[in-house]
């Protein structure tokens, strides 16, 4: 429990936090302000101008803050590195020299926070949507597709921010895990999704789209997600996965 | 304040970096650190302290041997903080967090209360700037703050890494009135120097190694007569005062600029001879308190282990 107290401490006693979730919530509403305004006059698309009528498409702009997800992971990242960049790992272990208890700590600490940012996002994109579609001829917000989309994205999140402290814990070093892991999230995601269709479903942003109900992706539907169900057992999958692996190399680590 | 005294005890201690053929950073190390006095530990830079201290603390895994803190391992501590307090490095802060930030975050993980850190940064003269970003703090402060979070925990052992670095006069004198003060009440105070003559004053017992092995481990006052008195003389009857030395069985050199160095007698005996013999002396000095140069003889890389 002390271990837990340390790391809310840890993240609230620096200002990282505020900034992302600051920026996270401008980039909520740049998504949703696209999807409302622009998507729909999009010349490139058929059929544009009837996309608020589709009301996967309404709700997908309420899921739209699932794109936010990229800060909750940096969040992580740069919470696990730090502690390896400015060497308060040290004082961490020597506090709580037993590490597995430590890890399980963090990675509690870093999802409570990722849900904080997933419930505020969905905050702000459900209120930007109703407001900005309102005098608009629109098909309407489902409440019990939002609320789908709010379990997934309190799930979802969590498991960014546990996957960020997982990364940050296996490359210690704070700019190669962030340039790692946004190549992957704006890089290589999109292009194995565009070239190879099937990896759209397994890959870690296909399963939160599933599981935050985010079908529509530049105006377009995604083909193939997995069930809302499947794809949050995947991301769970994955965060078991690489929890471990980050863990079993910090238990034995020489912290030097 | 916790009474117990805790001693450490290094067994047998090795460790090696990397795989294989490795960079062997200490060597088959035993000592042991007693409650009650303030131990140095002493090396040149990369002698393998660091290494040491921080097998001693559960950060690093020793190749063999282990390291004991009251005769257990630090990492079966059940409240590690509240035995042993360390101050390893100046740069374990996060620059953006506040010293009394830094400081809370390391009570949390203790379960030490908030008046605590008030207490320890007016302990070690940090109370004015606790809530400033400890990104802008000097070398010297780091080392206060520091000090102040090994102090959290009420420890009854000590150990510091090279304390003495960016302090100003007056704070090493400081340092040194406070840690001989903790070691009067009955704690095990353990630091780390490169320089003896940093830690002379402050010291009772010292651990010398070199190359991560053990050289000289006792007590400060045996450290000199171990090593053969070394006296100085100059005479103007350099070759009758020789014969006369060599006659007494005292071995004699002679140095570059020209006068005799003497051991196996003190300065008194050969003051003495040199009287009964009429022999006119025009210098006489007694190096065997140089402890520097004891030191730099023992761990210079072509000087012999005691």
């Amino acid at each position: 429990m002390n271990a837990l107290r340390a790391e809310f401490r840890k993240i609230l006693t620096t200002k990282l936090a505020l900034w992302l979730l600051a920026f996270s919530i401008a980039f909520t509403a740049l998504n949703v302000v696209l999807m409302v305004y622009l998507v729909p006059t999009s010349a490139r698309l058929v059929n544009s101008g009837q996309l608020l009528q589709v009301p996967a498409y309404v709700n997908s702009i309420v899921a739209s803050c699932a794109n936010a997800s990229v800060f909750v992971l940096i969040i992580g990242i740069i919470g696990m590195t730090g502690e390896y960049r400015h060497m308060t790992i040290t004082a961490t272990f020597l506090a709580s020299p037993r590490r597995a208890p430590v890890m399980v700590a963090k990675a509690v600490a870093y999802a409570v926070i990722g849900a904080v940012f997933g419930i505020i996002n969905f905050v702000v994109s459900l209120s930007l949507a109703t407001i900005t579609l309102s005098g608009k001829e629109h098909a309407a917000i489902v409440p019990s597709e939002s609320l789908q989309t709010l379990s997934g994205v309190i799930l979802g999140f969590a498991i960014y921010a546990i996957l960020g402290v997982a990364v940050g814990s296996l490359i210690r070093n704070q700019v190669a895990a962030l340039i790692i892991a946004l190549v992957f999230v704006f890089l290589i995601q999109p292009l194995l999704s565009a070239f190879v269709d099937w990896t759209t479903a397994w890959l870690p942003g296909g399963a939160l789209d599933a599981v935050m109900n985010l079908t529509y992706r530049q105006g377009e539907a995604t083909s193939g997600l997995l069930s809302a169900w499947a794809g949050g057992l995947l991301l769970i999958g994955y965060a078991i996965v690489l929890g471990a692996i980050a863990s079993i190399t910090t238990l034995k680590r020489d912290i030097t | 304040m916790s009474g117990n005294s805790v001693a450490l005890e290094v067994r047998s201690l090795t460790k090696v970096f990397g795989r294989g053929d490795g960079v062997r950073a200490v060597s088959d190390l035993s000592f042991r650190v007693e409650p009650g006095r303030v131990t140095g530990f002493l090396g040149p830079n990369g002698s393998g302290k660091t290494t040491t201290l921080r097998c001693l603390l559960g950060l690093v895994s020793p190749t063999s041997g282990e390291t004991l803190v009251g005769g257990h391992p630090y990492r079966e501590l059940h409240a590690p903080l509240h035995v042993v307090g360390a101050a390893l490095e100046a740069s374990g802060f996060h620059p953006g967090r506040t010293a009394r930030g830094h400081l809370s975050v390391v009570a949390a993980s203790a379960g030490i209360s908030g008046s605590r850190v008030t207490e320890v940064l007016e302990l070690v003269g940090l109370a004015a700037d606790g809530h400033r970003k400890v990104g802008g703090y000097s070398l010297g402060m780091r080392q206060r703050l520091s000090l102040a979070t090994a102090l959290l925990g009420e420890p009854s052992v000590l150990i510091l890494d090279e304390p003495a670095n960016g302090l100003d006069p007056e704070g090493i004198a400081w340092l040194r009135n406070f840690l001989r003060s903790l070691a009067a009440e009955g704690r095990t105070v353990l630091v780390s120097s490169h320089v003896l003559s940093e830690v002379q004053l402050t010291v009772d017992d010292v651990v010398i190694i070199r190359k991560g092995q053990l050289v000289n481990y006792g007590a400060l006052e045996d450290l000199s007569s171990g090593m053969a008195a070394r006296v100085l003389v100059r005479s103007p009857e350099l070759d009758r005062l020789r014969h006369a030395l060599e006659a007494a069985t005292a071995s004699v050199a002679v140095d570059p600029t020209g006068a005799l160095i003497v051991t196996g007698m003190n300065a008194p005996e050969i003051g003495a001879l040199a009287n009964a013999q009429h022999i006119e002396l025009h210098q006489l000095h007694s190096q065997e308190h140089d402890l520097e140069a004891v030191f730099l003889e023992l761990t210079s890389s072509e000087g012999g282990a005691a």
